[in-house]
């Protein structure tokens, strides 16, 4: 396993004590430096002070909604934003989604998964500095770096659109990637809105990388969210 | 024919002076061709005639008369009651005593056979009532079939049902129109009320008496006197010994003519008969509905069982095994250590899996998951759905989707959740070294999904109970974790989704479970 990026700074936002506590022994233990705020306006008021690597944000807060700090640090935060979610709360997790947050995790999590999320995220924040040169899952191997996809080492030939979306996916494997924001990167900002576009694009690559025909293994739907690129 | 006897049956008294003068305007002319006492011989047919078309009092009547007209027409002196022969005098009172005679016998006769055809009538039109009735199963139903039974039975022109609504109050629950011009709607519902609470037969008087009598409005008749009464239409409460169901009001006859005795009986005997339907009926509702209370009892506290086992079960487990680990006098090496928390983890799994999927069942049950429905490819949801389940089981699962499946328009999380309870179920009931097949069918009415499983399958009896709360088949003591809830929670989707679910055998063993989700309901919404 490859070390944590040296002393990230993580702050967590979460109104319930357990959580937190939990958080701090787990990322603590990681060598990650934790930070703690139990509400809403002490988060954002920790956040422009420290300017944490990381923001792991509970949705459900009692004097600030978790939706409104996202909001609120979004205005000039730029480091990824971890979203804690129950699972009765769908609607809310996307509205984070779309409000700026980076992924999502529904409680109750494991430690692996909370861990492989930030890694993840982290990762992709400094990710124009180290690019992610090889994505490889199951039976297909992403070459990012020289475009190329093998699938049981014999060359996928895609699109440029349809390399562009999976090289997207790759980057961000395992964490969700919203429509809105593969659109943006792929498309261009005008498109942000064309869903239908991106699900036709979807199919098609489906079919060239999936093992199966129909049920996708690597390329997963988020329901109303987007698509995540699954390496499990 | 028929009208003509019912005609000579109304106005018998009539007929027979009719029938008595015309054949005395005919015997006349011919008075001197035969002999005096002939004469009366001559009368007997005619009294026999009016007995057999009217029945015993007019024939009593035609007597009277034939006697006189005999005695003032052929007994000389002629055109005088005065006798002159005291022999004719003897043939007079034999006569007489022979007319009267002959006409009871007839007239008995007749009565009763009208009598008996009356009951007969009366008998199979009963019969086919409450055949009837026992054949409705709808309130509606019984309604209109009584009101159609009671305006052709009773030839009058319209009928209407009244009934009671929760508050006791009357509604007109329907009507049935012959001919005429019905009946005013608001007067109406005063006189039901009306009848009903005072469970009194309410006649309308007809018009022509209604200038008169306008304080003695509406007229309060009983059964006895129903027959004879001259009304514009009479409401009929229905109502037993301790309760009053409802009011039948039956419009004036299309003829004109006031109800005989018999429609009045009839007429009874119908609304005695709807009367009992319509206790029964709300006797039987009032039992079900206490019955669905008392189930719907017994299923929340067989359900804060089940929940309170599901929850505390893990729950201990993870105590004894938490404080345990705390205690001092133990010696715990790093691996013991490790064991008990991998177990701790396992409960923990349990204890979530069981408080998502009572979460779930509230929300659907409360109808809090609003569904949000898209078009999917059933493809991608299977493919999020077996990526929640553990990457050990993941490979077990087979596919056999047709390529040219269309998309369908569902809830993606909803039916991804109900996919996977079925998919968890198969993989824990059948034996690792077995796979668990996944397919899918388009037809012209809706597509089919069906999970299926080579384990030992579903008894048929088990078959219904399945999709019962926290029921667990016979097999599932062998399979550790299940909450008994997975499959109420598919049930429940799929219908929230305007489906149907159900289980099959799989061959040459195990069960199918197939979700369908139909076409129509699909391009609707």
């Amino acid at each position: 396993m490859p070390s944590p990026e040296p002393k990230s700074k993580i702050l967590v936002i979460d109104d319930e004590e357990q959580i937190r506590r939990a958080l701090k022994s787990i990322l603590g233990s990681r060598g990650y430096e934790v930070l703690l705020a139990s509400g809403g306006v002490v988060g954002l008021d920790m956040a422009i002070d420290s300017t944490p690597d990381l923001v792991i944000l509970d949705l459900a807060m009692p004097d600030m909604g978790g939706l409104e700090v996202c909001r609120e640090l979004r205005t000039w935060f730029e480091a990824p934003i971890l979203v804690l979610s129950v699972r009765s709360s769908d609607a809310e997790k996307i509205e984070a989604l779309d409000a700026g947050a980076d992924d999502y995790l529904t409680k109750p999590f494991s430690a692996g998964e909370l861990l492989a999320r930030i890694r993840a995220l982290l990762r992709r924040a400094g990710g124009r500095a180290v690019p992610a040169p090889v994505v490889s899952a199951g039976d297909i191997e992403i070459d990012i770096a020289h475009r190329r996809v093998t699938r049981c080492g014999e060359d996928v030939d895609l699109t440029k659109t349809e390399f562009e979306i999976l090289a997207l996916l790759a980057r961000n494997a395992d964490c969700v990637v919203t429509s809105r924001m593969i659109l943006q990167t792929v498309w261009g900002e005008e498109y942000a809105d064309d869903t239908q576009t991106l699900r036709v694009h979807i199919s098609h690559l489906r079919k060239k990388v999936e093992p199966h025909a129909s049920v996708p293994r690597y390329i997963l739907t988020e329901p109303g969210v987007g698509f995540r690129f699954s390496t499990h | 024919m028929a009208w003509f006897r019912g005609l000579c049956e109304k106005h018998g008294y009539v007929f027979a002076a009719l029938c008595i003068a015309v054949s005395t305007l005919v015997f006349i002319p011919g008075r001197d061709y035969f002999a005096k006492g002939q004469w009366a011989l001559m009368y007997l047919p005619i009294i026999v005639l009016v007995a057999g078309m009217s029945g015993v009092r007019p024939a009593l009547l035609a007597s009277l008369l034939a006697f006189l007209a005999w005695d003032f027409f052929f007994l000389p002196p002629y055109h005088t009651l005065i006798v002159s022969d005291p022999k004719d005098w003897i043939s007079l009172v034999v006569f007489l005593i022979i007319a009267v005679v002959m006409g009871l016998q007839t007239g008995r006769m007749k009565d009763r056979e009208s009598m008996a055809l009356a009951r007969e009538r009366e008998a199979t039109l009963l019969n086919r009532f409450s055949s009837h009735l026992v054949s409705q199963t709808t309130l509606a139903g019984m309604a209109e079939m009584l009101l159609q039974e009671v305006c052709g039975a009773t030839g009058a022109e319209n009928a209407a049902l009244y009934l009671r609504k929760e508050n006791g109050e009357l509604f007109r629950a329907a009507t049935h129109r012959v001919g005429g011009d019905g009946i005013e709607t608001s007067s109406a519902l005063g006189i039901a009320e009306w009848a009903g609470r005072e469970s009194k037969a309410v006649g309308l008087p007809s018009t022509r008496r209604m200038g008169k009598e306008t304080e003695s409005w509406p007229v309060s008749i009983d059964a006895e006197t129903l027959g004879h009464a001259d009304e514009r239409g009479i409401f009929l409460p229905l109502h037993t010994e301790e309760s009053m169901e409802g009011v039948l009001y039956v419009g004036p006859r299309r003829d004109g003519h006031s109800f005989s005795v018999h429609d009045a009986r009839l007429l009874i005997s119908i609304a005695n008969q709807a009367t009992a339907y319509l206790e029964r009926r709300r006797l039987t509702g009032i039992a079900s509905q206490a019955e669905a209370l008392k189930e719907s009892d017994r299923l929340k506290s067989a359900f804060v069982r089940s929940v309170s086992h599901e929850l505390k079960t893990p729950l201990a487990s993870v105590t004894a095994t938490v404080t345990g680990l705390l205690e001092d006098d133990a010696n715990w090496d790093h691996e013991a250590v490790r064991e008990e928390l991998s177990a701790i983890s396992q409960d923990l799994d349990r204890l979530n899996d069981s408080i998502g999927s009572l979460l779930d069942l509230s929300r659907l049950e409360a109808d809090a998951w609003v569904a949000q429905k898209d078009w999917y490819e059933l493809g991608e949801i299977l493919g999020t759905t077996v990526s929640r389940i553990s990457a050990k089981q993941r490979h077990r699962i087979e596919f056999a989707l047709p390529e040219d499946l269309p998309p369908i328009y569902v809830d993606f999380a909803q039916l991804s959740r109900a996919l996977e309870n079925l998919l968890e179920n198969a993989l824990a009931y059948s034996p690792e070294s077995e796979s668990v097949y996944v397919g899918a069918a388009d037809s012209r009415d809706g597509v089919r999904i069906w999970v299926e499983d080579h384990g030992e399958g579903i008894p048929d009896d088990e078959k219904a109970r399945i999709f019962e709360k926290f029921y667990r088949g016979k097999s599932a003591e062998k399979v550790p974790s299940g909450t008994g809830l997975g499959l109420v929670i598919a049930k429940e989707i799929v219908r929230y989704q305007g489906g149907t679910i159900s289980v099959t055998d799989a061959k040459p063993h195990g069960a199918r479970f197939t979700i369908f989700i139909p076409k129509e309901r699909q391009e609707n919404r």
